[in-house]
């Protein structure tokens, strides 16, 4: 019970901090925040497919890539307010998921990894043609210039944290408990009722709807936006990182794994080159020593879970 | 008595091996079959058809009067069937009741409130209640076969199939699982039965089924059945496996 209140205590306290910042923090430090709040929100996502639906993804730069040019064109083309485009972006995200989840879900492990790379470098083929978009040039987002950062720094908040509220609750519902079970054996989930095919169909379309309104806040902050950079597998291997260090399959990983890699990349940034190898040798490394990742080795070292979702 | 289940010349082969080879039988309402066998006779593939995880190549399957031979094995849960595994299947990451929980809710397709008495109930009466927040990767084999059976009972199931659920357990543990078993037929379940265990399978079934090479044997009242030649000489007459 106790425990419980410190829980609520410290998570009141960080809540006031965040959402305060822009009055008391440096510019800098808010422009930090703001990176590791789109990164927890966008390696939640990866993680809710890899870690909890067992779908490894190496295509959620389609939905960064889809988000980011809804905005643009939406804002800018067709002149739609901003965060309503950033809100499409996310809807036109999910179409996208439905629309390959025909073929995408046909195929298994690796094959659905490849699938979803494949899908996404493709879109980044035609989007590098397109003359609407104006080819491999890329487009600046003119209508994000009037936002001040801390406007971002806010949507960027609401959607960290909706989405981790969102995440905890799902695992808490019967989806999540269907999704444990699919984790651990599928078929004899499937002989008790579940339809795993739903379970994880949802799961995709809900990560297509946050990534997409995600890439669009990413894209507010970044300004500028280029075919092969929003639909390049770096994305996907930066939540990758994330969500390997954090720890793969909890609610926390991404959360700390966000923190470590922005942190990380802040210092690192002056050694170009270097940074990959150093990004690289920490993953091996983690993934060699503590597979769990820093928050799945403490709650195991601990038993204590910073999100419980037990059902007592 | 109605008919609950109906096989009608089902067959399924992998490779050149017929596992399951123009087989029909029915099952009538409220009754215990029990179907026994060599190793290697079809029985648990014969499981496997019936609920749905591998399909046959030809014949048809009847669930209470609806043709199922082609519907998914989640929906043949939700409409009644449910079944063990010969070799426990449980989920080990997550506690006995969440197991059993996915069962109620899925399966049964009951509320959360509902379910949660369902689950109790059904731990009560397979005895797992007391650890009920025990992870089930820490359960020894036969809180496994129990933990087997609790979470096919929490789909609410109107026909169960039981796979060798007494195998390697105790003679107590058997008089035990007899005792579960018949409980559950006077609770409305039909039950199907795998068993190698004779002294269960004499006592337990109203009627036995004998499977060899994927076809029927024998068929009818467990005594004459066991006394039967044909069934001496490929079963009782074998060596053990």
């Amino acid at each position: 019970m106790s425990s419980n209140r410190i829980r609520i205590l410290l998570a009141a306290l960080l809540l006031i901090a965040l959402a305060t910042l822009p009055f008391w923090a440096t510019r800098y430090m808010v422009s930090i925040l703001l990176l590791i709040c789109l990164y927890m929100t966008l390696a939640s996502m990866w993680n809710l497919l890899a870690g909890y639906s067992g779908l490894i993804s190496l295509g959620q730069q389609m939905f960064i890539g889809i988000g980011g040019y809804s905005l643009a064109v939406l804002s800018m083309y067709h002149g739609l307010p901003i965060f309503l485009s950033v809100f499409l972006g996310g809807v036109i995200s999910v179409l996208l998921a439905v629309l390959i989840s025909l073929p995408i879900f046909r195929m298994k492990g690796v094959y659905f990894a490849i699938g979803t790379w494949i899908i996404a470098e493709a879109l980044g083929i035609c989007f590098s043609n397109w003359g609407y978009v104006r080819y491999g040039m890329g487009l600046f987002i003119q209508p994000a210039y009037r936002l001040s950062m801390s406007t971002i720094y806010y949507a960027a908040l609401v959607l960290c944290i909706g989405s981790i509220a969102l995440i905890y609750l799902l695992l808490r519902s019967n989806l999540g408990l269907a999704l444990m079970a699919i984790r651990d054996d599928d078929r004899a989930s499937e002989a008790i009722g579940v339809n795993i095919f739903r379970c994880k169909f949802t799961c995709f379309l809900l990560s297509a709807f946050i990534t997409g309104m995600t890439a669009g806040v990413l894209y507010l902050n970044t300004i500028f936006i280029q075919p092969f950079e929003a639909f390049g597998i770096g994305w996907t291997v930066k939540l990758l990182f994330i969500v390997i260090i954090g720890g793969l399959g909890t609610v926390a990983g991404p959360i700390v794994g966000a923190a470590v890699f922005v942190v990380l990349q802040q210092y690192l940034s002056e050694y170009v080159g270097f940074n990959l190898i150093i990004f690289g040798t920490i993953t091996i490394s983690v993934i060699f020593f503590t597979p769990k990742g820093i928050v799945g080795t403490f709650q195991e070292k601990l038993g204590f879970e910073i999100f419980p979702i037990r059902r007592r | 008595m109605s008919c609950i289940l109906t096989i009608e010349k089902l067959s399924k082969s992998f490779g050149r091996v017929a596992a399951v080879h123009d087989l029909s039988f029915e099952v009538s309402q409220d009754e215990i079959l029990g179907i026994i066998g060599p190793n290697g006779a079809g029985k648990t593939t014969l499981f496997n058809l019936i609920a749905g995880e591998i399909k046959p190549e030809s014949g048809k399957i009847m669930f209470n009067g609806t043709d199922v031979t082609s519907a998914q094995t989640f929906r043949r849960c939700r409409m009644g069937i449910a079944r063990t595994y010969q070799i426990p299947r449980p989920f080990v990451n997550m506690t006995v009741l969440e197991n059993v929980l996915v069962g109620a809710v899925y399966g049964g397709g009951m509320g959360s409130k509902a379910s949660r008495k369902k689950c109790e109930e059904v731990l009560e009466k397979t005895g797992l209640f007391s650890k009920r927040n025990a992870f089930a990767e820490s359960l020894p084999l036969l809180d496994r076969k129990r933990l087997e059976l609790t979470k096919a009972l929490a789909t609410g199931p109107t026909l169960l199939l039981i796979d060798e659920v007494a195998g390697g357990l105790t003679e107590s543990e058997v008089e035990e699982v007899l005792k579960i078993i018949h409980s559950l037929r006077r609770d409305g379940i039909t039950i199907l039965w795998v068993e190698h265990i004779m002294m269960a399978m004499k006592r337990g079934p109203d009627r036995l089924l004998v499977m060899d090479f994927g076809e029927k044997l024998a068929y009818g009242n467990p005594d004459e059945v066991l006394d039967s030649e044909e069934v001496h000489k490929v079963y009782l007459g074998d060596d053990e496996d």
